[in-house]
């Protein structure tokens, strides 16, 4: 059989396997039934299940060829409000498919929309209301405005326990006929999350090493996966080693094309770990968040992380 | 000329560049067939005096060619071959000098470049080229190809002895502090501070007022030179004035300062406050961008320049190496592989349902150690139909 990736492999296909969301499930299902609903949003933490729930609908509500009346649309990916604006007009222009009274807009990432954006993004969801419902998935709901909001049926994805997730590596590990030891289990819940998206990646990446997983195995592919890059660019400038830490983020922006914004909340999680005075961590964070706030005022990414890492070396132990 | 007249005849009367001097001299007493070296280092310091000097001292012939000459393949092909079949009588040796070799105009020089590496490997005297800024692009190969030596600046003292000297052979009589203004003028540029000179030798009647009308020559200056005087001054309007002559865009000099300031730079505070201005200036640079309000650009250019050069305790006496913008480097030596990997990821979204950050962030860690098995990586190459280029996303790099 060929390889798939198990993330995908594992993604519920239909609303029923979803995993813990039943108050959402429940509600959603009744709509299919009617084959109408409204603009939704979804919301909640990361790989809790809300693209799975959104392409789930498209996938039982127009079957077989649902990828021919379905937009996928990431918001953090479309430069600006205009290349969405494009693409909507141009799928909505074809109308509604036969037997259905329209076409499902999925627009992932919301959050990444500006301001802007999401006033642009109300007056589509008027205008193509009559032939396209949208929905609008994100993290945080506070940070989609008010009229959009009041314009969705809005969804809260809870975060998952537990115990759902080891319900989701037994299915995973019963098929693919893994052994884990209940050390992994932990680890695996430790380290991922409750994000199952995490949990299928580290599981799949794990078995490549070993279909018998322990501990150390899990340890082992998680670190090599997540190296301590921003550590360490952290520690050579808090020892004063600007030059080396440097070095580190020009990699991690230039090489490994990561953005400056993802790379800063790495560096306030990572502060927490650090093995100096609360004191001194707060100070940390207060610059990291003064550069959180340049980034996206200033025109180079680069730049103002390389200024923070320069702020950091007057905090170094010595 | 004055300049030509009082051209050093004998090393004892070069001035001022005495480590230049020596290493050249050791290198032309050790030189083997197929060897070159190059002088680089801003004008009207004696490059190509220490060449003359030399060469007349020790009797030996220059063949020379500089930015006045065609300087096609060809052209140069000629006078090489015409000079070595040609054997001087009076002379006991010959040096095949290339001046201004950053002069080489890429259309009629065309081939010269080339060339000069082949008659480099192939010559049978030492040859001595000539450049203000060897860093330049055209001079790459050229590099890799020759031993380098710097030439610094003249210091005023020395450049004071020399014009000292030369009015007193021309019993020209010279008021003291006029030389002294002319020398600090030249900033380190004697044949300038010459130049100046006679101006003011000839016209007589000297009086301090024509001084100020001297030396400022317009004069196209390296970033190498801007650099030095932003790193080196502690005066704003100094470090803004640099940026007027050289060639560079101010976003392209922002960049070059960047990359600088922890080479010069030695105390953390220095390195945070510099890169402090940095930050305020990009965020000037996102306003000038955002509301085309080029009025602004005079704050960053102020913050980038002014700003960093007071952000020192105090000046470093050193010689730093300035170096080219390293992420300038890494993004133009990895501009088609970035292309490549977007193609790649933009094909993975569509099957994984997520933004191209989550691939990058989620998947791409995972998917590179399940890689590391050969079956499952042709798996996964068929899996998002890469084709060869795009697999390699799934390396390490």
């Amino acid at each position: 059989m060929n390889l798939e990736i198990w993330a995908e492999k594992y993604r519920p296909q239909k609303l029923s396997e979803v995993i813990n969301q039943r108050h959402v499930i429940e509600r959603v299902s009744a709509f299919i039934k009617d084959k109408n609903f409204p603009h939704m949003m979804f919301t909640g933490p990361a790989g809790t299940g809300k693209t799975t729930t959104a392409l789930a609908i498209a996938k039982e509500l127009y079957g077989k060829n649902w990828k021919t009346n379905v937009l996928e649309l990431n918001a953090s990916d479309e430069r600006g409000i205009d290349v969405i604006r494009n693409r909507v007009k141009e799928f909505a222009r074809s109308g509604a498919p036969i037997g259905f009274s329209f076409r499902t807009i999925i627009l992932d990432e919301a959050d990444a929309l500006t301001q802007d954006a999401q006033q642009a993004l109300r007056r589509m969801m008027e205008n193509h209301s009559k032939t396209s419902r949208f929905i609008i998935i994100c993290n945080w709901s506070s940070k989609i405005i008010e009229p959009i909001q009041s314009r969705c049926a809005v969804f809260r994805f809870r975060s998952l326990f537990d115990e759902d997730i080891k319900s989701y590596i037994k299915r995973i590990s019963d098929k693919e006929k893994l052994k884990l030891t209940n050390g992994a289990i932990d680890l695996i819940i430790e380290l991922t999350n409750g994000d199952l998206r995490k949990v299928s990646n580290l599981l799949q990446s794990s078995a490549i090493l070993n279909l018998n997983i322990d501990e150390n195995i899990i340890y082992d592919s998680s670190s090599k996966a997540r190296p301590n890059d921003i550590r360490d660019m952290i520690k050579f400038a808090l020892s004063k080693n600007f030059d080396e830490s440097r070095k580190i983020l020009q990699y991690l922006i230039l090489k490994q094309g990561l953005s400056g914004n993802d790379i800063i909340s790495e560096i306030h999680k990572q502060i927490y770990n650090f093995d100096i005075s609360e004191e001194l961590k707060i100070k940390l964070i207060d610059k990291c968040g003064e550069f959180d706030f340049r980034i996206n005022e200033g025109s180079n990414e680069l730049l103002q992380l390389e200024a923070l890492l320069a702020q950091f070396l007057l905090f170094s132990k010595e | 000329m004055l300049n030509e007249k009082y051209r050093p005849k004998k090393l004892e009367d070069y001035l001022g560049q005495k480590t230049s001097l020596e290493t050249f001299v050791n290198w032309i007493n050790n030189w083997k067939p197929g060897k070159a070296i190059l002088f680089h280092g801003p004008p009207g310091i004696g490059k190509t005096s220490l060449v003359y000097a030399f060469s007349n001292q020790n009797n030996i012939e220059i063949i020379e060619t500089n930015a006045s000459d065609l300087r096609s393949s060809k052209e140069l092909k000629n006078k090489i071959s015409d000079s070595v079949s040609l054997i001087s009588l009076k002379k006991k040796g010959k040096i095949f000098l290339f001046d201004e070799i950053d002069g080489l105009s890429g259309y009629e020089d065309k081939g010269g470049v080339k060339e000069m590496i082949n008659i480099i490997e192939t010559a049978k005297y030492p040859i001595v080229l000539i450049a203000n800024d060897p860093y330049n692009k055209k001079l790459v190969s050229i590099r890799n190809k020759v031993e380098m030596i710097g030439f610094k600046k003249l210091n005023v003292w020395d450049i004071i002895k020399r014009l000292q000297f030369i009015t007193d052979a021309e019993k020209a009589f010279i008021d003291k502090e006029y030389i002294r203004e002319i020398a600090k003028k030249s900033k380190g540029d004697l044949r300038s501070a010459i130049n100046d000179l006679e101006i003011l030798y000839k016209a007589k009647n000297i009086d301090s007022k024509h001084i100020p009308h001297l030396g400022l020559r317009e004069r196209e200056i390296s970033i190498f030179e801007v650099l030095r005087e932003i790193f080196k001054t502690e005066s704003i309007r100094m470090a803004r004035d640099s940026i007027g002559n050289v060639n560079k865009t101010p976003d392209e000099i922002f960049w070059w300062i960047e990359n600088n300031i922890s080479k010069e730079y030695e105390k953390s505070e220095e390195i945070a406050k510099a890169f402090e201005m940095l930050s305020r200036a990009d965020i000037f640079k996102r306003r000038i961008w955002r509301r085309q309000n080029w009025k602004l650009l005079s704050y960053f250019i102020d913050l980038m320049t002014g700003g960093v050069a007071v952000s020192k305790e105090n000046v470093y006496k050193k010689f730093t190496k300035y170096q080219y913008p390293e992420n300038i480097m890494i993004l133009g030596r990895s501009k088609s592989k970035r292309f490549i990997e977007k193609e790649a990821m933009n094909k993975m979204k569509e099957e994984l349902h997520c933004s191209i950050r989550k691939i990058k962030w989620e998947f791409l860690p995972y998917l590179k150690i399940i890689a590391q098995n050969e079956e499952t990586k042709n798996n996964i190459v068929k899996y998002f139909s890469f084709n060869d280029k795009e697999k390699k996303i799934l390396e390490y790099n």
